[in-house]
């Protein structure tokens, strides 16, 4: 089973038409496809459980966090003053939200060290676990409520897919994002989200157009006007917020 | 019990056939009915375990809120203001209730939550699939549906197999999500499809009309609750 879906898997990412087409005719597409997702999640996350694991069970120093916040605080002034000449006064707003940050770190810190009725390194195991195997429904809930819209689009274009075989074929989306292994990986791991991600996409359209039986130009707007329709009704929301704002400070 | 299962399990990927199962069976309603409930209890009973869980790996609440509060308590705006007696008295009522709520909304592990869960979750589905499953029937036989009420209600009632997906939270601190809602909608299109023979537009509408029935619903009622709060809070009478 694993080996049947690594093979689909590759065959997702280097595009083979016979693969899409084999894959889309049949009877369990939806299930193949759902699983090559959880799966593929699940792999892609390893490092960063395992990463997020080690960093929870290391105890907290108060000053080290701070210092880390600190230094963050600094690169994001240095990155603003090469664009524009801060005013003194926002210098010393940031430096003040500095200050306020020591209480949270350290009523988090007090907290971590309460007792709880099962050994904390087993808490620290369980917490991250359940994030991580809560990314594959989140994954899930993201693909299936995007496929909603994009399967609509693509019914008023002609498409003639069924909603497993639709569902199955772009579940296969997910597979570019096995390289997700390396994301806690600096810079490095934030280009490759960025590649998983429009290869994530040319591979929806490939599989839009095979499920749909029709041209990868059809696929594209199936896949993008989803997306321009939020865009553009975000807008309008923002627009009729501003006009409400202005209506009200006038009144 | 088991055939039950199969039958949610094959519907959660959304094959037709199930649906066409449930429709030809002699009994769809009493299924159905069965179904639903067996799902919802296994799902609130799994779900005690995962807070059962969560609750064992959690610190006392008691002892948190008072670190938050002495925490509060040793930042500068509170110090520059505790000076002043009728702020200390509302900073309390307002962080007593703060923390009756918060940590609710934030999902802090509640055993009185999850054991009501128990009997309130299967009647909450049940009533649902009950409402959801009357209401379609009309929408889909008024856009030219073949099928009757019991079949409708048997169809519908393997809408619930997603919420299946909410027995990974055995696990502590699973997030399930916003997948089922969206999956059980899915689910509801391709059973009015099969038991009515519809065309999907038809089925899209057929699936869609009853939620914008309760929104059309709950709008009325917030706009006469509204009209009604400030009648009351206003000082109004009513012409």
């Amino acid at each position: 089973m694993i080996g049947e879906l690594i093979q689909l898997g590759r065959d997702a990412l280097l595009f083979r038409h016979e693969a899409y087409v084999q894959h889309a005719a049949r009877a369990d597409a939806l299930k193949r496809g759902l699983a090559l997702l959880v799966l593929v999640t699940l792999v892609g996350g390893v490092v960063s459980l395992i990463v997020d694991i080690v960093g929870d069970l290391r105890p907290t120093d108060i000053e080290a966090e701070l210092a880390q916040v600190e230094e963050g605080f600094q690169a994001f002034l240095q990155n603003m003053e090469a664009f524009t000449d801060l005013p003194p006064d926002f210098k010393k707003g940031f430096y003040q939200g500095l200050r306020a940050v020591r209480p949270g770190i350290e009523i988090g810190t007090r907290i971590d060290d309460l007792p709880t009725p099962l050994p904390k390194p087993l808490g620290v195991l369980l917490s991250n676990l359940g994030n991580f195997l809560s990314r594959p429904f989140n994954r899930l809930a993201g693909w299936i409520g995007y496929g909603l819209w994009a399967m609509l689009i693509a019914k008023l274009l002609g498409g003639r897919a069924t909603v497993s075989r639709m569902l199955g074929t772009t579940a296969l989306y997910a597979t570019p994002h096995i390289l997700d292994v390396l994301k806690p990986v600096p810079c490095l791991g934030g280009m490759l989200g960025l590649v998983a991600a429009v290869w994530g996409i040319a591979i929806y359209v490939k599989g839009l157009a095979v499920a749909n039986e029709f041209s990868v130009g059809r696929a594209i707007a199936a896949t993008v006007l989803p997306a321009l329709i939020f865009l553009v009704l975000a807008l309008i929301g923002l627009v009729g917020l501003l006009v409400f704002g202005l209506a009200l400070g006038g009144a | 019990m088991k055939e039950l299962i199969r039958l949610a399990w094959e519907a959660l990927f959304l094959k037709e056939d199930p649906y066409a199962e449930m429709r030809d069976s002699s009994n769809a309603v009493v299924r159905g009915l069965a179904l639903v409930a067996l799902v919802a209890v296994a799902v609130a009973l799994v779900g005690l375990v995962g807070t059962t869980l969560e609750w064992a790996t959690t610190p006392n609440m008691g002892d948190m809120q008072r670190i938050v509060r002495e925490g509060i308590q040793q930042m500068d705006w509170y110090k520059e203001m505790e000076s002043n007696p009728q702020f200390r008295e509302q900073f309390q009522q307002q962080f007593e209730m703060g923390w009756r709520i918060f940590p609710q909304v934030f999902g802090a592990p509640s055993f009185a939550r999850a054991g009501l869960r128990i009997v309130l979750l299967p009647l909450r589905l049940v009533l649902t699939w009950f409402l959801y499953g009357v209401v379609a029937h009309l929408f889909a036989r008024m856009l030219g549906g073949q099928g009757n009420l019991g079949q409708t209600l048997g169809s519908t009632a393997l809408a619930a197999a997603p919420q299946l997906l909410n027995l990974a939270t055995f696990f502590p601190y699973l997030v399930v999500g916003g997948v089922v809602g969206t999956w059980m909608l899915l689910c509801r299109y391709v059973a009015l499809k099969t038991c009515h023979r519809l065309r999907w537009g038809r089925a899209l509408a057929a699936t869609l009309l009853p939620y914008a029935l309760l929104a059309v619903v709950v709008s009325i009622f917030a706009c006469l609750g509204g009209v009604v709060g400030a009648m009351i809070f206003g000082g109004g009478t009513p012409q």
